[in-house]
């Protein structure tokens, strides 16, 4: 057995503010030196660790146990039982917010994984695992709530073996990808799980495949936000014209990216100050981070505003203003993409950091709105009653949300995510 | 000899040729605001 398991502190489990008091041991052997090792190494991390009584675990215990009640009500009594669809829509929040969205605010990894690894920018590298490993969550997570959607879940399989694979369906390209996305964020963040467990040789393995894993989740990701958008381009009869066209895809696409890096700074500014105590030096410094990725989101909102009003002009879409629909869409467009877009650039030259936050929320905001504009307010919007998810289909939204911020916790706390693992720098 | 024909941009893509236009001049001044020194305030 390892030494630094025998330490109480683990491998790679030596928070800042405990070093003070205890010195982390140096890591001679790995868990995964044998069997025995490796299970007595998972019983000790696997094991909670105070404090169990706070607002977030008080909060989010009651969540996770009626979702699970409603889970099962959902297995064993269908769909019908549980949310409002039916045969005019059949996509509701779960695919709207859960997976659409979720993807879209998933786009933070592969923008900056692209920019550290491929453009070499190293400042971002701090905060390349801790965005990998946020991706990766999402795409489990949300990616993952697309079974609970489905009338027959165990054909979620049928694109990956074969058994129909649907060559000419844009969801199969969709299943491909989410799923060797998911391959691909695991192995970039697999190297912090190598330094938890404290193998050597396995992480010198990890690491020398990075790059080729980080072009290939890139050259992935861009298709698969894309395929989102070509999902609907079926749907023209039923998606209000003003959020309707042919460019979708490039639109998902371009929003991935500003989606992405808002998430990024929202999400870091949060996790910052929740979790500062699992933090070192190099990796608290976020603040001079965020400028940078507002630039990024900045330009690419620009870009995608303009995109819009070029469609917008080439549709001839002037008819369709005035009424509910008009005012909704230029509440998305003026409100939440080039209100926030102007934001951000004022609150760089300004280097004021609230501006930017409040940026990246409505941002977010706009973006969400935006997917839930194309996959359920706008969709079927002639039809006399409809959808509006129930609570339990709303219940189990906040039932996945939490759950991935539960193992988000888990991982930053006994992985080197927001730090570096002693021994290994 | 010809008569004088107006040439509406709303109906041809004199529009969205204007339009990408100045989404050309407007990118290279926001990247120059954005790029800049900060501002005290």
């Amino acid at each position: 057995m390892g030494v630094g398991m025998g330490t109480g502190t683990g491998t790679g489990t030596a928070r800042p503010e405990m070093t003070a008091t205890t010195t982390p041991a140096p890591v001679t052997a790995s868990a995964l030196d044998s069997p025995r090792s490796l299970f007595r190494f998972l019983v000790r991390e696997l094991r909670p660790r105070p404090p169990f009584i706070t607002t977030f675990n008080v909060l989010s215990i009651p969540i996770v146990l009626v979702g699970l009640v409603i889970l099962a009500i959902r297995f064993t009594q269908g769909l019908g039982s549980v949310t409002n669809l039916n045969q005019e829509f059949p996509w509701g929040f779960w695919i709207g917010f859960d997976v659409v969205s979720g993807v879209a605010l998933a786009g933070g990894a592969y923008v900056v994984t692209f920019v550290v690894y491929v453009l070499k920018v190293e400042r971002y590298h701090p905060i390349v695992r801790v965005t990998v490993l946020n991706g990766f969550l999402a795409y489990a997570f949300y990616a993952g709530g697309l079974v609970l959607d489905l009338g027959k879940p165990w054909n979620i399989i049928n694109p990956i073996i074969g058994n129909s694979f649907g060559f000419n369906s844009v969801l199969f390209l969709v299943a491909w990808h989410f799923l060797l996305y998911m391959v691909a964020e695991f192995i970039e963040f697999s190297p912090a799980i190598a330094e938890w467990m404290g193998a050597r040789r396995l992480r010198r393995f990890l690491q020398s495949i990075t790059i080729g894993t980080v072009i290939a989740g890139f050259t992935i990701s861009t298709l698969h936000q894309a395929g989102l958008g070509a999902l609907f381009l079926m749907a023209k009869s039923k998606i209000h014209p003003l959020w309707y066209t042919e460019f979708m895809p490039v639109l998902f696409f371009v929003s991935s990216i500003f989606a992405g890096l808002s998430m990024v700074i929202v999400e870091g500014t949060l996790s910052h100050r929740v979790l500062k105590d699992h933090m070192d030096a190099e990796h608290g410094a976020f603040d001079k981070l965020i400028f940078g990725l507002a630039r990024g989101a900045a330009l690419s909102m620009f870009a995608y505003y303009f995109f819009k009003a070029l469609i917008f002009i080439h549709e001839h879409h002037w008819d369709l203003m005035g009424d509910f629909w008009g005012n909704w869409y230029l509440l998305e467009i003026l409100g939440l993409t080039l209100v926030p877009c102007v934001m951000f650039a004022y609150g760089i030259r300004h280097r004021s950091l609230g501006v930017v936050r409040a940026a990246a929320i409505l941002a977010l905001v706009g973006v969400v709105l935006n997917r839930l504009n194309i996959s359920i307010i706008a969709f079927n919007w002639f039809v006399p009653n409809h959808y509006y998810p129930s609570w339990q289909e709303l219940w189990i939204t906040a039932m996945i949300i939490t759950c991935e911020i539960w193992v988000f916790r888990f991982v930053v706390t006994r992985m080197p995510v927001l730090r570096k693992a002693p021994d290994f720098d | 000899m010809e008569s004088y024909s107006y040439v509406n941009i709303f109906e041809t893509k004199g529009l969205e040729n204007l339009l990408v236009i100045s989404f050309l001049v407007m990118l290279v001044f926001l990247i120059k605001y954005i790029g800049g020194p900060a501002k005290k305030r």
